[in-house]
């Protein structure tokens, strides 16, 4: 479904982001990616969603190549594309609900199909009882589930989670990955992309480790690093 | 098309929020657009009211050619069928001698003392005479001068011209003049208005960074994103055109008595009245094409789709 032939990633200044990379992703996959800060994890991602053009080669979308999408229906691609954060990227003015519903209305969704939509989809991720809240008045967890649900409500094909527990305590979490693991299980391809080892190990799936923007290792169970795990691990590691 | 009209319901709304949310920003830059806007359509209204004023005056503006009394009068018809072939002209009047008196007799309303006056003369004083309109203010020169050039030069005696001629020049000179000042500082504050409102939407755009970054990620549409900017500087020029029209009523309400009489009989008001749905349309498509055009430009330099 997500494929990269030969892609490379150059910035101005001759900074190799990413180089030669390929990689097929399968509908309904659940893939950590994991390396060290600064090793293209995010670039990668970001080349996914069409944030970024790679230099060279090719990133294609069932069987699409992401370059021939016309700038105007870019738009539409994303929406295929759930994207979570670390920082969040909720509107402060805006309550639970009104976040979620604002993707909705910027897409053209009339008002009944929004006020249909998105209390189910709070339901969903365990928001149901907040969704008056302001994003100050919730919990990390809380806005990240918040984060989940927006991403959730155009149904999107793929979700790409960078670094969505950076910001959160350990039982937040876990909860936010089995979140995830619920949202995989209902056919939505999941790409998490992450420092946490204990997750990683944890979830005894798929994983791409980066450095250096190669791809250094892809196990189809694999664990968070390649070598044995010392006994001194930490919940996080930054 | 129900998608259509929802999207433009929640743009409109998105950028009349961001107008009103501006505070004195929005404040700011209508009132510099007000202020080029209103320069401009002064000057258009001078111009066009002047020119109204010019062409009364030039109606009004003839020669006439007095003939020597010892020329008949068939002679006098004989020299203005021969002038009524120049192209200049547009039409000669025969003021006979007798007409002429009976004229001058109303003008003096029969005043006893003219009438005895008159009678005390006994004989006609006045002379016949051809009053000639030109085509336009420019070609009585021409036509003086070609009188005096031609073969009944000697039967004339005098053409009477010279005094409206100055005053018509001075006119024109002044409505030049008040044309390019105004359309020079008309341009000039065309182009702060456009940057002031340039950059009042480029504001908005820096405090709605957040919000762009998420319509890209969930997928609204680049016109969608656009759409707002779009709005809002369609307000920026709606307000001014208002704002203009009140400060033009004003001023032409202050300049109503000196113009008393002069545009078409009326004052500048009855003009201001008489035309106030073309200045309000003038007004409003100019404005809403600055800030459209300010927009736009914003658009194009600082939102990346």
């Amino acid at each position: 479904m997500l494929r990269f032939e030969n892609v490379s990633k150059i910035y101005p200044g001759d900074f190799v982001a990413l180089e030669d990379i390929n990689l097929t992703i399968q509908q309904g996959e659940f893939v950590s990616i994991v390396g060290h800060s600064g090793a293209g994890k995010s670039t990668l991602l970001k080349l996914l969603y069409a944030e970024e053009q790679p230099t060279s080669g090719v990133v294609s979308f069932n069987e699409r190549s992401l370059d021939s999408i016309n700038r105007k229906h870019l738009p539409f691609y994303r929406r295929n594309v759930g994207t979570v954060f670390q920082d969040f990227k909720l509107l402060p003015q805006k309550t639970a609900y009104e976040n979620v519903a604002y993707a909705l209305e910027v897409t053209g969704e009339t008002d009944e199909d929004i006020a249909q939509r998105v209390p189910e989809i709070l339901e969903l991720v365990g928001m149901g009882n907040k969704m008056g809240k302001y994003p100050r008045q919730l919990s990390g967890g809380e806005q990240q589930r918040v984060c989940m649900a927006r991403a959730l409500v155009h149904h999107p094909v793929v979700i790409i989670a960078d670094e969505p527990t950076g910001n959160l305590d350990p039982n937040s979490t876990w909860e936010i990955v089995q979140l995830l693991l619920k949202i995989n299980s209902l056919g939505t391809t999941i790409l998490l992309a992450t420092h946490n080892k204990v997750i990683v190990d944890k979830l005894n799936k798929r994983v791409i480790e980066i450095d250096d923007g190669k791809i250094v290792r892809d196990n189809e169970k694999g664990k968070y690093s390649s070598t044995t795990p010392k006994a001194e691990v930490n919940n996080k590691s930054v | 098309m129900g998608t259509r009209i929802t999207k433009i319901k929640r743009t409109f709304k998105e950028g009349w929020d961001n107008f009103r949310r501006n505070g004195w920003l929005s404040f700011a830059t209508v009132s510099v657009l007000a202020i080029s806007l209103y320069i401009i359509s002064s000057t258009m209204i001078i111009g066009v009211a002047s020119n109204i004023v010019l062409k009364n005056v030039q109606d009004k503006i003839n020669v006439s050619l007095y003939f020597n009394s010892d020329v008949p009068d068939d002679k006098i018809q004989e020299i203005k069928s021969k002038l009524i072939g120049y192209q200049e002209i547009k039409s000669i009047d025969f003021v006979s001698k007798e007409k002429a008196l009976e004229q001058f007799k109303k003008l003096g309303n029969n005043n006893p003392s003219i009438t005895q006056a008159l009678d005390e003369i006994g004989d006609n004083p006045l002379l016949s005479a051809l009053v000639i309109k030109a085509k336009s203010a420019e070609q009585y020169d021409i036509i003086v001068k070609a009188i005096n050039g031609s073969s009944f030069a000697g039967d004339i005696s005098r053409i009477d011209y010279e005094e409206n001629k100055a005053a018509i020049g001075r006119l024109i000179t002044i409505i030049k003049i008040v044309e390019q000042v105004g359309l020079t500082l008309g341009i000039v504050f065309v182009f702060i208005g456009v940057l002031i409102t340039f950059n009042a939407i480029r504001l908005t755009m820096y405090a709605h960074k957040q919000e762009f970054e998420i319509m890209r990620l969930v997928g609204a549409s680049n016109i969608y994103i656009r759409m707002p900017f779009i709005f809002e500087g369609i307000f920026y020029g709606l307000f001014s055109a208002f704002t203009v029209m009140l400060a033009l009523l004003a001023t032409s309400k202050f300049l109503a008595p000196i113009t008393q009489g002069s545009i078409s009989g009326g004052d500048i008001m009855d003009f201001y009245l008489s035309h106030f749905f073309v200045i309000l349309l003038g007004l409003l498509i100019s404005g809403v094409a600055l800030g459209t055009i300010s927009a736009a430009i914003a658009i194009r330099r600082y939102l990346k789709i």
